[in-house]
């Protein structure tokens, strides 16, 4: 690329960028791969994305898409430029994102036992009542070493003058740890040796302390208990990355039917006879786990888990129920559970919420309509939300009347900006909107983070919406060393 | 191994090697519609692949671009090699950690080979030898990939017993829709153009070159593919292949009812060994070759109930 390539890049006004300054001065940690790209010609860079698409596709990195009873392979759409993030924001990130675990994991102790915060006037009880995921079955239910949350995908933005957010905490099956190990290996081969010179850490040791954790849990004291991931199957969307897991951890790939329970003993089905099982990491959603206590229509799940589950004879992770404490509305609460549960300041923001089964929250909310996002409490992958700055009259008023059917099924909050990092597009760089899903995970001895994360991007210009049910993509995510 | 990837791994290999069976017999049949003064009837191969209806195969049976198309592309035969192939993927992807990364790669590109509309174009509109050849070397090289790569476990016991299981269920199938016509016309017997289609269409026709020397024989064709020991598509030789498998398989086997499964195929195979030309026909050729399937089927049912069943 030429040496001016960067002249064509417009940071947006009133959005943080990644890359530049106010004063259109490159930031610290973009300065080497700065160097580097402008070394490259456009030539170089198109085939390093074309190697990247090869290498996806062969890999069968993909997802099928269903089309008038054809599948059609695709691949999720992937931005070679890395979001790099220093060493310092990485630190704050990681205190800020234990605090809140610990204070979430103390929540679901507390709401599935005594629920101290709620005769503590701190949450209203309806509140807690209201939602669907909240699960009567889950009292009084000993889990091991009190931990629900084992796995956490918090996911983080940042305002225009850079402060970090959190958007959502996904504490039920959060996906995409394995797009974050893909796009590391495949960053690797696109620019060889700059990981090391720009001191990047490393990301690889996810699946190895999972793993470690997943061990850990289970109720038998044995030298070599039987782990396994239960996936719903080779339809489902995330498939790929329960193989990936599974083939890093070297635990089994189970599907529903593969399970039986016997006198509250989960066992799998072998060739050999029966298996007994002692720690299912599930991917399948609460409501589909157990037939006989939920869903009655669900295959995907297994009979009689639940009693197992509750005599403590195998450990499910996550925790059953966790929605409880993911619900966007009790999101809003997450502050005060901070303080209440470990009397401290909160280190990461929440977005200002409005719950809309609050009149004056509502009015507010309806007279400022065009700044504010409005969703659902328990959507999720960008669906049934309305984006009040570029709704049509005719979708607000649809919206408020869907609203005010089932108010506390909806929150609405001030749209945040997103900031804004680098995407090599047409063989140039332009800023996009972006987030960041760091993963936590969750053991006996603590709260462990890898230096990293999902980074996701909305590819199409001036867009806020980086799922990738919605045109987005993703990139891959640096933490420096130093 | 949990019994759900057993069940796959053995129906993915039931399946590539049927869609063999499907495209060499359409080879050697449309070579020889070429070869054919009369008006050609594709028939026989209907009746062994699909479940069509009478009224159907009237309309179609002597169209052979119509042939070929339903029986690798219909949509609506769930026996086409466009349907069995995309099962066959289906079950290779949920067993991909069990298999080595090559032979997903091959069965993957054997998908997107069938997938493909040039592919189906050049069977409707062009030389449709060339269309089936590219597709028979795929199955080749699959089981070229499956033999140099497979490691020797349970895995590989349980794909090769499905493999020979639908091969020698296929030979006799073969075999049985031919005899079962001759009651309708007596002179088939003696129509050496059908045995050598026949022998063509399974490979074996150099073989039987070799070994007969007196043209083409019902008796001996028969012997050939119901009991010679050498020929690799024959009944005996696939049913001695079953039985070396299922063998491995007990060897790390706690579960005392195998022993039913060995009695069942060490019965089959020694009365297929014991069997000559003359036996079978004191027994009625077509009599023997449905008890035969009959046992083959038992067979099945019962590697079904001992190591897949879902209880």
């Amino acid at each position: 690329m030429s040496s001016n390539f960067l002249e064509s890049y417009l940071p947006e006004s009133n959005t943080w960028d990644e890359m530049f300054t106010q004063e259109h001065q490159i930031r610290s940690p973009y300065k080497k791969i700065i160097d580097y790209l402008a070394n490259e010609s456009a030539d170089d860079l198109n085939k390093k994305e074309e190697l990247a698409k090869r290498l996806f596709m062969s890999q069968g990195i993909t997802f099928t898409v269903y089309n008038s009873g054809e599948g059609i392979e695709k691949i999720f759409p992937f931005d070679i430029i890395p979001r790099i993030l220093t060493a310092s924001d990485w630190s704050f990130i990681e205190k800020g994102i234990k605090q809140r675990l610990k204070a979430l994991n103390f929540f679901l102790k507390d709401i599935y036992s005594n629920m101290f915060i709620i005769k503590d006037r701190v949450i209203p009880i309806e509140m807690i009542y209201s939602c669907p995921h909240f699960l009567r079955e889950m009292f009084n239910v000993s889990v091991p070493y009190d931990i629900y949350v084992h796995i956490a995908g918090i996911d983080l933005i940042r305002d225009f003058d850079g402060t970090y957010y959190v958007l959502e905490d996904n504490l039920r099956t959060p996906s995409g740890v394995s797009y974050m190990l893909e796009n590391r290996e495949i960053t690797k081969r696109l620019f060889p040796d700059l990981l090391p010179q720009c001191k990047v850490r490393s990301v690889t040791e996810y699946p190895n302390i999972l793993y470690k954790n997943l061990m850990s849990l289970s109720p038998r004291q044995i030298s070599n208990p039987t782990i396994v991931l239960l996936s719903p199957g080779i339809y489902n969307s995330a498939y790929f990355e329960h193989t990936t897991l599974a083939r890093l951890m070297g635990v089994e790939l189970v599907e529903g039917k593969d399970l039986l329970v016997d006198n509250h003993k989960v066992f799998m089905k072998t060739t050999n006879g029966r298996q007994q099982v002692d720690v299912i990491y599930r991917r399948v959603d609460d409501e589909y786990l157990d037939p006989l206590v939920f869903n009655p229509e669900s295959v995907l799940g297994v009979a009689g888990i639940m009693s197992a589950y509750r005599k403590g004879n195998v450990a499910i992770v996550n925790a059953v129920g966790n929605g409880v404490a993911d619900d966007k509305a009790i999101y809003s609460y997450v502050p005060q559970m901070i303080k209440y549960y470990l009397n401290e300041e909160p280190l990461l923001k929440n977005v200002p919420t409005y719950k809309l089964d609050d009149p004056e929250h509502k009015d507010y909310v309806f007279n400022n309509i065009d700044k504010m996002v409005i969703k659902k409490t328990n959507g999720s992958g960008g669906y049934g939300m309305l984006m009040g700055y570029n709704a049509t009259d005719l979708e607000i008023d649809t919206y408020k009347a869907e609203v005010l059917k089932d108010p506390r099924q909806f929150i609405a909050q001030p749209t945040i900006s997103l900031s804004a990092a680098p995407c090599y597009l047409n063989k140039q760089l332009h800023p996009r909107r972006i987030d960041l899903r760091p993963f936590a995970l969750c053991g006996p001895n603590g709260i462990e983070i890898v230096p990293g994360g999902l980074t996701r991007v909305a590819l199409k210009e001036g867009s806020l919406v980086v799922n990738s049910s919605q045109g987005g993509g993703s990139k891959d995510t640096w933490v420096l060393a130093s | 191994m949990l019994s759900r990837v057993a069940a796959n791994l053995y129906w993915l290999s039931r399946y590539v090697e049927r869609s063999d069976g499907i495209l060499r017999m359409l080879k050697i049949y449309y070579a020889s519609s070429q070869d054919s003064i009369q008006e050609f009837s594709w028939r026989p191969v209907i009746k062994i692949y699909t479940g069509l209806d009478e009224n159907y195969v009237k309309q179609i049976e002597f169209n052979s671009r119509e042939v070929l198309s339903y029986l690798v592309a219909g949509k609506e035969n769930a026996n086409s090699i466009t349907n069995i192939i995309t099962l066959a993927r289906e079950n290779a992807r949920s067993v991909q950690d069990h298999i080595t990364k090559d032979l997903w790669q091959c069965l993957n590109e054997y998908y997107h080979l069938v997938k493909d509309q040039r592919l189906i174009s050049t069977l409707r509109k062009d030389d449709p030898i060339s269309a089936l050849d590219i597709l028979i070397k795929q199955v080749m090289l699959y089981y070229g990939t499956a033999e140099v790569t497979m490691e020797r476990g349970e895995r590989r016991s349980f794909m090769n017993i499905g493999k020979y299981l639908e091969r020698s269920i296929q030979s006799i199938d073969i075999l049985d829709s031919k005899f079962s016509t001759i009651d309708n016309g007596p002179d088939l017997l003696t129509d050496t153009t059908y045995w050598k289609h026949l022998l063509l269409s399974i490979g074996g026709y150099e073989l039987y070159l070799k070994t007969y020397r007196q043209g083409f024989e019902a008796e001996n064709v028969l012997e050939m593919v119901v009991l010679n020991h050498d020929f690799p598509r024959s009944v005996l030789y696939s049913v001695g292949q079953i039985s070396r498998y299922l063998d491995r398989l007990k060897i790390n086997n706690t579960i005392t009812e195998v022993k039913e499964l060995s009695f069942l195929v060490g019965r089959l195979h020694s009365r297929i060994k014991y069997s000559t030309i003359e036996t079978i026909q004191e027994e009625g050729l077509h009599n023997y070759l449905y008890s035969v399937k009959k046992e083959l089927y038992a067979i099945g049912n019962a590697v079904n109930i001992q190591y897949f069943a879902y209880s």
